[in-house]
């Protein structure tokens, strides 16, 4: 076992403060875009403190999918599909949510450092028992694809199934579906019809 | 071994980081102190549209085709992540990796044949103008350029 | 001391000048970034301009060199706008995020080989962490936000069309772009830039461009250049219909930093090139005492500046593509060709009776594929059928007073 050193402190409370600095922004910012960009400075926090962890390759990988796909569709939807700027939050949708949520998270936070105090966790060593060679990417790809190979030809499968999901959420709907409050077809008289071109309508 | 230049790997990218905020955040000091401090009209401040005023807000909702590209591109990201450290380990895994991945390319191949086979990924003209309106032939210009010219008779 | 169980980092402490190093590297390269922009920038209109018959800039220092310098001091000088409309503070944050990843992207490039200074050996290189490559996607992944929030929080029709495009652009070639990297590395069998480099040694045999066989290097080339939004895949600036693309609200030094980013990209992502296909500072090195460090730096630098002067060829030969075709290309073109090419180098370096199967196996895949796009645009033309889509809304002002009066007359 290697002490950690001073600036191993230092790096893993920089990383800790960007991690909770941003999980407030999440949720005290009134605007949703700001809170998603919170959410990518705890995301860019736990990537430091990945790399302290010297999970070299899970950092990249939580840069490269978290904040650069999926916080990018959270982005997508947020900005361009009309989300209100600042969202009414004195309101609660659902009556009772908050003193609920409240109590679970205490009870959450309670049965952590319980956890904590009576289990006997192991602190200050390698996260892996196993034997690693140090370079983690190499070490992640043999027991990827050699113990954990089912997972992964599963999670393939389950890859292929959200496609299918994303497909049918975002298919147009049925005509029959359509309410009738469509704006109506402009009439266009038979023979004035060719005095337009679609040139000239999107003009 | 990695641990040796831990410093050496990671405190230059760090640096650079604070390198390019620095150099950036002095950019936008210097243009403050440089720049000129009046108080920028009305017209200055409104979104820019050649000149016009505008008239309405700018668009609040896109195509839908947009999010779906955002979810497929999750999808892909995710797969394409796992070959990294395939591609790493190949040699050590031989034949036996070979089938793995081409199992796993078989199941992104037949998700990108379901996308395409959908129209998913299709972002074709939008074909419909045209759609009620005859296209143009020779007989449809003749009529055009009537109705063209007795509209200018008429006014 | 090991009060939180973390691993450590600094385990050898940390060696006043290993960091002193660190610290001449950082600044060398900032400066020769910078330096190396502001070149782009001049040799871009200077090759533009020659290709097109005009004369460029001429005016500031010999041959115009100093004209971007010029125009970037000019910059610092002009009013700095924020529009009414705007979120001020996304839009201030906005050229950070692009300005910054740019910086950094650069960090993992191998400029030349080894130099030993005062005892100390280092690379010519300013970081090598164990996943170089990676954090170039990490990094272009994090640009996206830039362009998305800069269009975005600019509060104007224009800019956010742009960048509603520009995202989803950069986004789809992303997908593209990762899946050339995975071919080269089952090659090179490292995420480390260096690693890359090394395993290129040898003649030009052993680059990636050979050992791949071409094809990568070439949807890559492509990919990036869509990554980049260079033409002719430049439909974020596309000027006729967007004005200035997503950048249209910024003024003063914030537009500045944009304009440098775009440059920085350029030149740094054709060092990555170099470096993944073309063997990075590889090249003969004449025995020189005292200058053999000298030729790898040359030899990158001339092929940086090859695939630099390709770029402002494309800008000035090809037209911009439109936007579905551009869609198009990516996902159903470059993403299939890239997962393909690398399936079949796997089989190839495995041996060639998987070679053969795995190229039969393509060859159905892509009959498959195309039977896929002729439903796909069946489908697309079906929607159009039931939907009364564009056509059911009311027309335009001007066009119904068009029949209307028509109608009139003809009555």
């Amino acid at each position: 076992m290697i002490a950690a050193t001073i600036p191993d402190l230092a790096v893993f409370f920089v990383g800790a403060a960007i991690i909770v600095v941003g999980a407030l922004g999440v949720i005290l910012a009134k605007n949703p875009v700001h809170a998603a960009l919170s959410l990518v400075m705890t995301l860019f926090g736990i990537a430091v403190l990945f790399i302290e962890e010297q999970a070299n390759f899970l950092a990249a990988v939580q840069i490269i999918v978290y904040a650069g796909a999926i916080v990018v569709l959270f982005l997508f939807v947020i900005m361009f599909l009309g989300v209100d700027k600042a969202e009414d939050i004195t309101t609660e949708p659902i009556v009772g949510q908050r003193p609920i949520a409240a109590i679970v998270v205490a009870a959450l936070m309670a049965s952590i450092v319980a956890l904590g105090q009576l289990g006997h966790w192991m602190v200050g060593t390698h996260a892996s028992t196993t034997a690693t060679t140090g370079n983690d990417v190499a070490d992640l790809g043999r027991s990827v694809f050699t113990t954990y190979l089912f997972a992964f030809e599963a999670t393939a499968a389950l890859l292929v199934i959200a496609v299918v999901g994303a497909v049918v959420l975002a298919r147009r709907v049925s005509p029959d579906e359509l309410s009738t409050d469509e704006p109506e077809v402009a009439q266009v008289p038979e023979d004035l019809g060719a005095t337009m071109t679609a040139g000239e309508v999107e003009q | 071994m990695v641990e040796q230049k831990a410093v050496d790997t990671y405190l230059p990218v760090l640096l650079l980081l604070i390198v390019g905020i620095l150099f950036a955040s002095l950019s936008f000091v210097a243009s403050g102190l440089l720049a000129p401090r009046k108080k920028p009209t009305a017209a200055k401040l409104a979104p820019y549209e050649c000149g016009i005023v505008p008239d309405r807000e700018p668009p609040t909702r896109f195509p839908v085709r947009f999010y779906l590209v955002a979810m497929i591109f999750i999808i892909f990201d995710i797969e394409i992540v796992f070959m990294y450290p395939f591609a790493v380990v190949f040699r050590q895994l031989h034949t036996f990796g070979l089938v793995e991945v081409l199992t796993f390319s078989v199941t992104i191949f037949v998700a990108l044949l379901f996308l395409v086979s959908n129209g998913a990924l299709s972002w074709g003209p939008a074909k419909i103008l045209t759609k009620g309106m005859p296209s143009r032939t020779s007989d449809s210009t003749i009529v055009r350029i009537s109705a063209a010219t007795s509209t200018e008779q008429a006014a | 001391m090991n009060l939180l169980g973390t691993d450590p980092l600094f385990v050898n402490g940390v060696s006043w000048a290993v960091v002193l190093i660190v610290v001449v590297k950082v600044v060398v390269a900032f400066a020769v970034l910078m330096g190396a922009v502001t070149m782009m920038i001049w040799f871009e209109r200077k090759a533009i301009s020659d290709m097109q018959s005009r004369i460029g800039p001429n005016r500031v220092g010999p041959w115009g060199l100093l004209q971007s310098l010029a125009d970037g001091i000019k910059l610092f000088f002009k009013e700095d706008l924020i529009p009414a409309e705007a979120d001020r503070f996304v839009f201030k944050l906005a050229p950070y995020l692009v300005v910054v990843p740019a910086f950094l992207i650069f960090t993992v490039v191998p400029v030349g080989g080894q130099v030993t200074l005062f005892g100390h050996t280092f690379d010519l290189q300013v970081a090598d962490p164990p996943m170089g490559i990676l954090l170039v996607l990490a990094c272009s992944g994090i640009a996206v936000y830039g362009v998305m929030l800069a269009g975005w929080a600019s509060g104007s029709k224009y800019p956010l069309m742009s960048s509603v495009r520009a995202s989803a652009q950069m986004i789809s070639y992303e997908a593209a772009m990762g899946m050339n990297v995975v071919t080269v590395l089952l090659v090179a069998n490292t995420l480390s830039t260096r690693g890359i480099v090394a395993s290129q040694g040898g003649s030009i045999l052993h680059w990636n461009l050979i050992r791949t066989g071409f094809v990568p290097f070439v949807l890559f080339l492509i990919a990036v250049t869509a990554e980049l939004n260079r033409p002719p895949f430049d439909v974020v600036e596309a000027d006729s219909e967007l004005v200035g693309g997503f950048n249209t609200e910024y003024s003063s030094i914030r537009f500045a930093l944009f304009y440098l980013a775009e440059f920085m990209n350029t030149i740094t992502m054709s060092a990555i090139m170099v470096t993944l296909f073309f063997g990075g500072p590889a090249g003969p090195i004449p025995n020189i005492p005292h200058l053999r460090w000298v030729f790898p730096i040359l030899w990158f630098t001339v092929k940086v500046v090859a695939f630099c002067f390709m770029y402002i060829w494309f800008r000035a030969a090809l037209p911009r593509m439109r936007y579905d075709q551009l869609m198009d290309l990516g996902w159903k073109r470059l993403i299939p060709l890239s997962l393909a090419w690398m399936l079949l180098v796997a089989a190839a370096i495995t041996n060639w009776r998987w070679a053969i199967g795995v190229l039969a196996a393509i060859i159905i895949a892509a009959v498959l594929l195309l039977r896929a796009f002729d439903l796909g645009g069946a489908r697309e033309l079906e929607d159009q059928a039931v939907l009364p889509s564009i056509g059911a809304r009311p027309l335009p002002g001007y066009v119904l007073r068009q029949l209307t009066d028509a109608e009139e007359v003809e009555d």
